[in-house]
């Protein structure tokens, strides 16, 4: 009976909630849809208009899709721009910093969180000092030293300041991992007989799997897109990374509209197909980068 | 406390491959700016110590100078009061209506992390003239207001606001996310005990969600204050400060300053400025929240 009497009562208010939900959900979902075009949208027209003659792209119908899609387009943008050596600069480049960084970062984070020593919370606090200073403050004395040490316009000359900017956020998030593993993992090891080395290799840095991803992601994101030490320290078309290969390429070839599509959506590919494997991580990474930054 | 008992060596070769290189690449070369800003050099030839004329010149007798500081603190003033409050609007707004958030949150995240290059030239073609293929100008003449139609880049007075819009939608996902996962991470009993007390809705935004975004919120203002005065690759890609130093910032004047007028002294003076000023404003956003956080609780 009770039952009955609690159903009856509550079905008109569960109405009227519903009906004023679906009027004001309606307008933010609008709300949400805008956003998301003007968030998409240009990525998309670019999509469609690296796919159109000149003609088209000049005409006007920025809506219409292309009458015959010019994968030719794509052809030169990956012939006449060294596509394929670029992105391979690229990928070197990137991966060898991020190898370097997680090695020395966690073997520092290690040293600062396990060892019994007085001066890690110093070696901390330099780290994070260095995290406010701006990377264009670097960039001119950075360029005399390495041509004193002749190594400007060589990869090198990139890798080993990706690295040292990298450094201190890689040491911050470690850190602040490595401080909550329980220290009676290391007490057995050392009763077991392992050395300092090995507790590093094969018990830690093991353990450390999640928060070392998010020192790639964050590395990945931020030396693949970098553009301006790219662009002041190597000239040798050979040598350049992806993001300066587009600038040089979108100058060089300014009236084969198409073709710069093109060559703008190849060098986003890599970005976005990863980031369609990824999205969760990368996010969540991009998060943890900033909340502890 | 720490257990393991290391030797000296041991600590060495664990921190110091990794302190090295950083000091060596970071810190030295702030402290050889600060040098160089001194001098009156070219970069090859011989310097000479003019010790703070190059500051002098820059504070009283550089005519791009102060616009350039002032554009800066004109993104980093957009960035702040638009972008951020709309962000958190946004967030508020997924978190109460959106069940299944995944693809809502990176697809407007999506921009943040395309190059610069990239979103850069994408944005230069969407602005070019309509005689070119710009969007923009496009929609407007179909739309019959032709005369709204600008050249966006090239017009002194419109540039730097071209590029600001561009900077503002790149990273709007980004401060998006931020508040969002902030405000995910908000106890979901609060907002209960609160709805027993009669707090619903967006009294209870008002009474929970702001005091207790505040700490994230802090993240976002100093990401998008240091962010803007450092903007600089976007600058570069789209004008490179041009037309005629119409869309210069700090950041682009120290580099036309350094690597094409090859002043290097005086360049090194302009880098130094913009760090003090990203040292202090990191220093005052701290001090200003911590009050901040203070008044709330």
């Amino acid at each position: 009976m009770s039952q009955s009497v609690s159903i009856t009562v509550a079905k008109p208010v569960a109405e009227t909630r519903r009906s004023r939900f679906t009027f004001t959900k309606g307008i933010v979902f609008a709300f949400f849809g805008i956003l998301l075009v003007t968030q998409l949208y240009p990525l998309i027209w670019l999509l469609i208009y690296s796919l159109k003659t000149n003609e088209e792209i000049l005409s006007g119908n920025f809506f219409a899709l292309p009458s015959v899609w010019q994968w030719s387009n794509y052809s030169a943008a990956v012939e006449g721009g060294n596509y394929w050596k670029y992105l391979g600069n690229s990928v070197l480049v990137t991966s060898v910093t991020m190898v370097c960084v997680i090695l020395l970062a966690s073997l520092t984070a290690f040293a600062i969180t396990r060892f019994r020593w007085k001066y890690g919370q110093v070696v901390l606090l330099i780290f994070l000092l260095g995290m406010m200073i701006p990377m264009q403050g670097t960039l001119l004395p950075l360029m005399i030293m390495f041509k004193n040490i002749d190594i400007l316009n060589t990869h090198l000359s990139l890798i080993l300041p990706y690295i040292a900017f990298q450094t201190p956020i890689a040491v911050f998030i470690l850190s602040g991992f490595m401080k909550t593993i329980p220290q009676e993992i290391e007490e057995s090891a050392i009763m077991d007989g392992a050395g300092v080395f090995r507790i590093f290799g094969s018990i830690v840095l093991p353990v450390s799997i999640p928060p070392i991803m998010t020192v790639c992601i964050l590395a990945f994101i931020n030396i693949w897109n970098e553009y301006i030490m790219a662009a002041t320290f190597i000239s040798a078309e050979k040598l350049k990374t992806l993001p300066f290969g587009v600038y040089s390429f979108v100058s060089q070839y300014s009236v084969n509209y198409g073709a710069i599509g093109a060559f703008l959506v190849l060098g986003a590919l890599p970005v976005i197909l990863i980031y369609f494997l990824l999205a969760e991580k990368i996010t969540k990474g991009m998060v943890a980068g900033a909340v502890k930054g | 406390m720490n257990v393991l008992k290391v030797s000296r060596w041991t600590i060495a070769a664990f921190v110091l491959p990794c302190l090295l290189l950083y000091v060596i690449l970071v810190f030295v070369p702030i402290i050889v700016s600060f040098y160089n800003g001194m001098l009156d050099w070219n970069g090859i030839g011989t310097s000479k110590f003019v010790g703070l004329s190059n500051f002098d010149k820059m504070f009283t007798n550089d005519a791009y100078f102060w616009p350039s500081v002032r554009r800066t603190f004109l993104l980093a003033g957009f960035s702040m009061l638009v972008q951020l409050p709309i962000a958190l609007f946004v967030a508020i707004l997924i978190s109460r209506y959106v069940r299944k958030t995944g693809f809502l949150v990176s697809s407007y995240f999506l921009p943040v992390i395309l190059s610069v290059v990239v979103i850069g030239q994408l944005w230069k073609t969407i602005y070019n003239p309509a005689s070119m293929g710009g969007m923009i100008n496009q929609i407007l003449i179909k739309l019959g207001l032709d005369s709204w139609t600008h050249s966006w880049l090239t017009e002194p007075k419109v540039a730097i606001y071209s590029i600001i819009l561009v900077a503002l939608w790149q990273y709007l996902g980004y401060h998006i996310l931020i508040q969002f996962t902030g405000i995910q991470n908000i106890p979901a009993d609060i907002y209960e005990a609160a709805k027993i007390d009669g707090a619903e809705g967006f009294k209870a935004d008002r009474y929970i969600t702001l005091p207790l975004i505040v700490p994230i919120f802090k993240i976002s203002v100093v990401l998008s204050f240091i962010g803007s005065l450092q903007s600089f690759d976007l600058i570069m890609v789209m004008t490179g400060g041009g037309p005629a130093h119409a869309t210069d910032v700090i950041s682009s004047h120290m580099y036309n300053m350094s690597f094409l007028s090859m002043k290097y002294g005086y360049g090194s003076a302009i880098a130094c400025f913009l760090v003090v000023v990203c040292l202090a404003a990191t220093l005052f956003i701290n001090l200003l929240f911590n009050r901040l956080d203070k008044r709330f609780s």
